[in-house]
């Protein structure tokens, strides 16, 4: 019994995992326009699916801790659209991500605009996002 | 049911007018789109809009956009998508859902939230008393969306049909710019006008 409960928790953890939050969602109920922020790290992970993209991102706090963003971006129409390319995600490769964090969870954030290490900029805004201008 | 209430408002009419003007004129008969349909079904709505979203629309659509994508870890893509028929049956089952799951939002009686139940974000999201009121002051636009949201299972119903992911994986921006057009029009009318 103690095996089976130790089982469901760890899918449960892995699901979790997997689903940042519910895949579906409003921009409004999930994330907090009053709190802009722009992240610079190692991209160590990329979800290319609908409704929203994710990047998993790690960067280094000031104490010398990293933290483990997960990022959502629109989906990948919207992304192709933007020029941006699932081979534009290189192992090791650094970003800078500007967007909102999430209203309750620290470590979610909505990205706005997503900078490659070359320069190259693009907007990974989801639909139902802010009129924030970050799409101009 | 909307003809349905229509006909007691049109009877209603009708009774008052008929005693008002009894010994003067016959009433004038009911225009014919006022008439009660003698086919329309006695629906019954059992779930809120907000369990029909949370308990057929979203698990379906999930499965929907789920089944094509891709996962990049380290640089490295691996690529996911249906491969058997049973899969790309199991697709198509969940996209029927979807597809015909806005016939059930438009029964315009279907409260928005189970009784006693408030706003999912305070202050965000409209409290249902609210949502109730801006989808009665303009149900023709509730109508559109539920429609613009079957319109856009079409091309993923097509692409499954062809068992073709990338037009699957295309189909999925539509069904989400569907769903978020209605949601900012109803649920967060305020939210996402900010700017900064």
């Amino acid at each position: 019994m103690k095996t089976k409960m130790v089982l469901v928790l760890l899918a449960a953890g892995a699901l979790y995992a997997v689903q940042p939050v519910g895949a579906h969602h409003p921009f409004a109920a999930v994330y907090d326009t009053d709190k802009p922020l722009t992240l610079t790290g190692v991209v160590v992970k990329v979800d290319w699916v609908n409704p929203h993209g994710w990047i998993y991102m790690d960067t280094k706090e000031s104490d010398g801790t990293v933290k483990h963003w997960t990022i959502e971006m629109s989906g990948p129409s919207q992304l192709s659209r933007h020029g941006l390319k699932k081979a534009d995600f290189t192992d090791g490769m650094v970003a800078t991500v500007k967007g909102y964090q999430g209203r309750e969870d620290p470590a979610l954030a909505n990205g706005r605009t997503l900078v490659l290490k070359d320069g190259r900029s693009f907007y990974i805004g989801s639909v139902g996002g802010p009129n924030d201008g970050a799409d101009r | 049911m909307k003809h349905f209430l229509h006909f007691h408002a049109a009877a209603a009419v009708a009774l008052v007018g008929t005693v008002l003007l009894a010994g003067c004129a016959a009433p004038a008969p009911a225009p014919a789109s006022e008439k009660p349909s003698a086919s329309e079904p006695p629906y019954r709505p059992v779930a809120s809009v907000r369990e029909i979203m949370n308990s057929v629309i979203d698990p379906s659509v999930d499965v929907v956009w789920n089944a094509v994508k891709t996962v990049i870890e380290r640089g490295r893509p691996t690529e996911h998508a249906p491969t058997t028929d049973e899969e790309w049956a199991e697709v198509r089952r969940n996209a029927l859902v979807v597809a015909e799951a806005p016939n059930l939002l438009m029964m315009h009686t279907r409260p928005i939230a189970p009784p006693g139940a408030g706003s999912n974000a305070p202050g965000v999201e409209l409290p249902p008393e609210e949502i109730r009121a801006l989808i009665d002051k303009n149900p023709e636009a509730w109508d559109l969306f539920a429609q613009q949201l079957q319109d856009a299972m079409k091309p993923a119903l097509a692409a499954i049909d062809k068992k073709d992911a990338q037009a699957l994986l295309d189909a999925g921006d539509e069904i989400d710019t569907a769903c978020e057009s209605c949601h900012t029009t109803f649920w967060f009318p305020k939210a996402t006008a900010a700017t900064h």
